[in-house]
């Protein structure tokens, strides 16, 4: 069932808070639309990129992603929980996150449960990597935050855990205080992060 | 889901987020789709006669090997993503995404329609090309340089795709 809470974006473009909606449990129709407006709009731009010789490791690294597939792989189990922001009447920025399977690595949590985003991006609109412009931010902490409240109700005190792009890598380690372990060899060498109930505390603050 | 996002957090948070990449998630390769089409892949091809994957991953192999070309390079030159260049060469069963299997169909120089089979994409109507796909597999293997046989072998496939 489809739970929605009002949270708030910053317009770039004016420098407010604008209000959005924070969508747990995103319906077929709107991975659909978030597909149809992401995809588009990422193509146009990387052939853009290209063009004007942008070398490929600053093309998105998330280029190939499809939301749809995704939410298609995990209908039906109960684990997994798909969020999305939306804001304008589109998709802002979507997570797919899962509440079983797997467990801390972090030595003074090792083993204990947490919650593990297994991917997290925002609209292509929104990432200055992409467009000289971007239209939202807060994205990415919104869905962060939204994380570790899951992991909170599950019991799990704020602990989560995710492998983050390459490019992202940096954003984790110092603007979200998570703990860097290092790149991890069972997931294409991305580096590993988690973060521990003392730091998502600290996050959410 | 109960978020208590205070305006002065949401200020806070904007001034380390508005230059900031975000994403989070396997690679580049889509393992949840990777792993949905591999299992219909591998389920259409229960029921035909040859599975001709294998085919596709060793004739990336040698003819990158024939040019001289590492992997990177070779990732570089079709405008591919190594992780799943990687995934091509190594995994037998696993089935590239059509855009890849275009650029790749184009820097050899081969028709896209017989490379999306053999890459088991498309079905392939035409039995020869499943049995001359596990025939070629058998005969390569993967050593540093061409030997002889693979040579040969990787000649006549790329002959057998050119002339259908």
């Amino acid at each position: 069932m489809s739970e929605r809470t009002q949270v708030h974006l910053k317009d770039r473009r004016t420098g407010t808070l604008v209000e959005a909606i924070l969508i747990d449990g995103v319906t077929e129709e709107e991975v659909q639309a978030a597909e149809l407006t992401w995809k588009p709009f990422l193509e146009k731009e990387i052939r853009r990129m290209e063009a004007a010789g942008v070398p490929k490791e600053r093309l998105p690294q998330h280029r190939h992603w499809d939301w749809r597939q995704k939410y298609d792989a995990i209908e039906g189990y109960a684990a997994y929980q798909m969020f999305a922001i939306e804001c304008e009447s589109e998709m802002q920025g979507m997570m797919l996150v899962s509440t079983a399977g797997k467990v801390c690595r972090v030595e003074s949590q090792k083993g204990k449960s947490l919650v593990y985003v297994h991917f997290l991006a925002a609209a292509p609109w929104n990432l200055a990597s992409i467009v000289t412009e971007p239209r939202f931010s807060l994205v990415g902490s919104i869905l962060l935050a939204t994380a570790i409240q899951l992991s909170i109700q599950e019991e799990f005190s704020g602990r989560i855990g995710l492998h983050s792009l390459p490019q992202a890598d940096g954003w984790y380690a110092h603007d979200c205080g998570m703990t860097d372990l290092g790149c991890d060899a069972t997931a294409h060498n991305l580096r590993y992060f988690e973060m521990t109930a003392e730091q998502a505390s600290e996050f959410l603050k | 889901m109960k978020l208590n996002l205070t305006k002065e957090w949401l200020t806070k948070r904007a001034e380390r987020d508005d230059k900031a990449e975000i994403s989070a998630g396997v690679f580049s390769i889509d393992i949840f789709k990777s792993k949905q089409r591999t299992h219909q892949v591998a389920s259409i091809n229960a029921a035909a006669d040859e599975d001709p994957r294998p085919a596709f991953g060793k004739l990336i192999n040698l003819w990158r090997r024939k040019k001289g070309l590492r992997m990177d390079q070779l990732a570089e030159k079709a405008n591919i993503d190594l992780a799943e260049l990687i995934e091509i060469e190594r995994n037998i069963h696993y089935t590239p995404e059509p855009r890849t299997v275009y650029q790749l169909a184009r820097t050899l120089g081969l028709s896209n329609e017989r490379m999306l089979q053999l890459s088991g994409n498309v079905i392939a109507r035409d039995q020869t090309l499943g049995q001359e796909a596990v025939r070629f597999a058998a005969r390569s293997e993967s050593v540093e340089k061409l030997n002889k046989d693979e040579q040969r072998a990787l000649e006549e496939f790329v002959k057998f795709l050119s002339e259908k």
